[in-house]
């Protein structure tokens, strides 16, 4: 039998390896970025309760997303309360984000106004393949549906904020392939 | 725009920035440490129990019957006596605010009989110093039961255990810390530290139970401190000292029939027998409640359903579904994470599917 310090251990090595991950993933979903220290606190306190059942290392993170989402619902639903925990990593993201230049990019605003206008379930499909870097198969494991529902969804919400975008930035010119083209790597 | 253009765009408008955090300046180790550092009250066997309390966080208990209890890592627990007055103000001392049948506030309060008989069993523990407020209380119908206590940025928890579960959770506690004999409110004790501001003392068993009381937040000079405050009293003053929000025996009927009020109630549901749950706060009362009547409808839908039923089984789907509108379930949604996961389950049986682990997350017996 796994003893409670087992237990624990595997907790500590689970917040190390996923609080960044969790964190970025939060930050990406809030309005205010510093709501995205409770809810971090809060998924990885959920994690903390259960961790005689957590999930085997492979598929942890992706759990941790779907708690994490969860949490986030009930965020937006207004539901969710200002954690007691965290107060400091909430003082060094609001120290820390505040001022980002990068945010307030118009072609970005443009393209997070289209990705507000996707479908809840649709959005999430794209920015956890996007953004999280995921699998269909595992998206499908944090969103709870099957892998072909997210293929399907994956492609719907890219054609979708094709169109969406498209209205707004016409078509995409050489500018953007610039800022997004990969840094030459020198010597190699 | 092909595929790649529109990925790129959004890749591009990702908020996050690796780095824009920089150091976080020791930020992510102290909210581990917080954390951590959380009462764990799923940390033993015990009587299913669906959550801590707290602003936060779910619980799931795992029901009954773990034979490997002694070897659990244990709980935290003290025992204090507070009281709370109505108007939210300083507590007083129980000494002299709560006499035996009194209420918080005055209410003349009538016990039954058998409440009293089976609380006289285990006479409780309180903090007899102002500033202590109960935060939790769960459990007390039998020999088990937990109450936290908060003053300031201290707090004091409480957790009952049947006397012969005592030699396992002691030799568990071994393995913390080397013991130091205290005594508390004269009656002999150990004490364990789990850190410099984290100590716990388990009191020899007495009455067929043992308590261990667990406080975080103050040195080892604040805990003895406190300490010389735990007085043990008997029962009746210890239901008297709790504020009038927690469910005590003689509030169960009551406050039951508030809670069920707009919940539709599987077939032969005992009502009456909501007078076992001992004594808990608002959010346990609600999940302990909504626990019986979850666990009686999916058993009715597993029957339902063996037995081809299939008006019965629409009943039973369409009660669970009804969950979302079941006003308790709101009350206690700022709270914890139980209404989500009553949700959670009974969207998917209402759904067609029985999810393993059902009665485990339900507290099903």
């Amino acid at each position: 039998m796994s003893s409670g310090t087992e237990h624990e251990d595997r907790f500590r090595r689970v917040y190390a390896a996923d609080f960044e991950p969790l964190l970025a993933y939060a930050l990406r979903r809030v309005a205010q970025p510093e709501d995205a220290a409770d809810v971090v606190a809060e998924t990885f306190l959920v994690a903390w309760r259960r961790r005689r059942d957590l999930p085997a290392d492979a598929e942890v993170r992706l759990w941790l997303y779907g708690v994490a989402r969860r949490v986030l619902a009930n965020h937006h639903r207004g539901g969710i309360r200002r954690q007691r925990l965290g107060e400091r990593l909430r003082q060094r993201i609001t120290s820390a984000v505040g001022a980002d230049p990068g945010s307030a990019v118009p072609e970005r605003l443009a393209v997070r106004a289209a990705l507000a206008r996707l479908g809840e379930l649709d959005r999430e499909v794209l920015l956890l393949t996007v953004w999280e870097g995921l699998e269909p198969r595992e998206a499908a494991e944090v969103l709870g549906v099957s892998p072909a529902a997210v293929r399907t969804r994956l492609s719907r919400a890219r054609a979708r904020l094709r169109d969406l975008v498209g209205d707004d930035l016409g078509s995409p010119g050489h500018v953007l392939d610039v800022l997004t083209a990969p840094a030459p790597k020198e010597g190699r | 725009m092909t595929e790649e253009h529109v990925d790129r765009l959004v890749r591009d408008a990702d908020p996050y920035r690796p780095g824009v955090i920089g150091d976080l300046d020791g930020a992510k180790q102290a909210l581990l440490e917080e954390i951590m550092s959380e009462p764990t009250l799923d940390r033993v066997a015990e009587t299913p129990q669906p959550r801590t309390r707290g602003r936060h966080g779910l619980v799931r208990r795992f029901a009954g019957a773990l034979t490997a209890a002694a070897a659990l890592i244990g709980i935290l627990a003290v025992s204090t006596v507070f009281r709370e007055q109505p108007d939210d103000g300083p507590a007083a001392p129980a000494d002299t605010a709560a006499a035996p049948g009194t209420a918080g506030a005055g209410t003349p309060v009538v016990y039954s009989p058998v409440a009293l008989q089976a609380a006289e069993r285990n006479p409780r523990l309180l903090i007899d110093e102002p500033g202590w407020k109960v935060t939790t209380v769960y459990g007390f119908a039998e020999k088990q039961g937990t109450i936290a206590f908060r003053n300031d940025g201290q707090q004091l928890d409480m957790n009952w255990y049947p006397a012969d579960q005592y030699d396992g959770y002691h030799a568990d506690r071994l393995h913390v810390s080397a013991p130091k004999a205290v005594k508390v409110d004269g009656w002999p004790g150990d004490l364990f530290r789990y850190s410099a501001k984290d100590f716990a003392v388990m009191l020899r068993p007495r009455d067929g139970v043992f308590v261990e009381l667990r406080a975080g937040g103050g040195d080892r000079t604040e805990f003895d401190r406190i300490l010389t405050h735990v007085v043990r009293v008997d029962v009746r003053t210890w239901l008297a000292a709790l504020p009038p929000e927690i469910v005590t025996p003689a509030r169960v009927d009551e406050r039951a029939t508030i809670v069920l009020a707009d919940i539709p109630l599987p077939p032969n549901f005992d009502k009456a027998a909501l007078r076992d749950l001992g004594t808990n706060d608002p959010y346990q009362f609600g999940a302990r409640v909504t626990s019986r009547v979850g666990c009686a409808w999916i058993a009715e839908w597993q029957r339902a359903k063996r037995a081809g039923d299939d008006a019965a089984l629409r009943r039973a789907a369409d009660a669970l579904r009804s969950s979302h509108r079941w006003q308790v379930l709101h009350q206690m949604n700022d709270e914890g994470d139980w209404p989500e996961v009553f949700w959670e389950t009974a969207d998917k049986v209402a759904a067609g599917d029985l999810p393993a682990g059902y009665d485990q997350a339900l507290g099903c017996a």
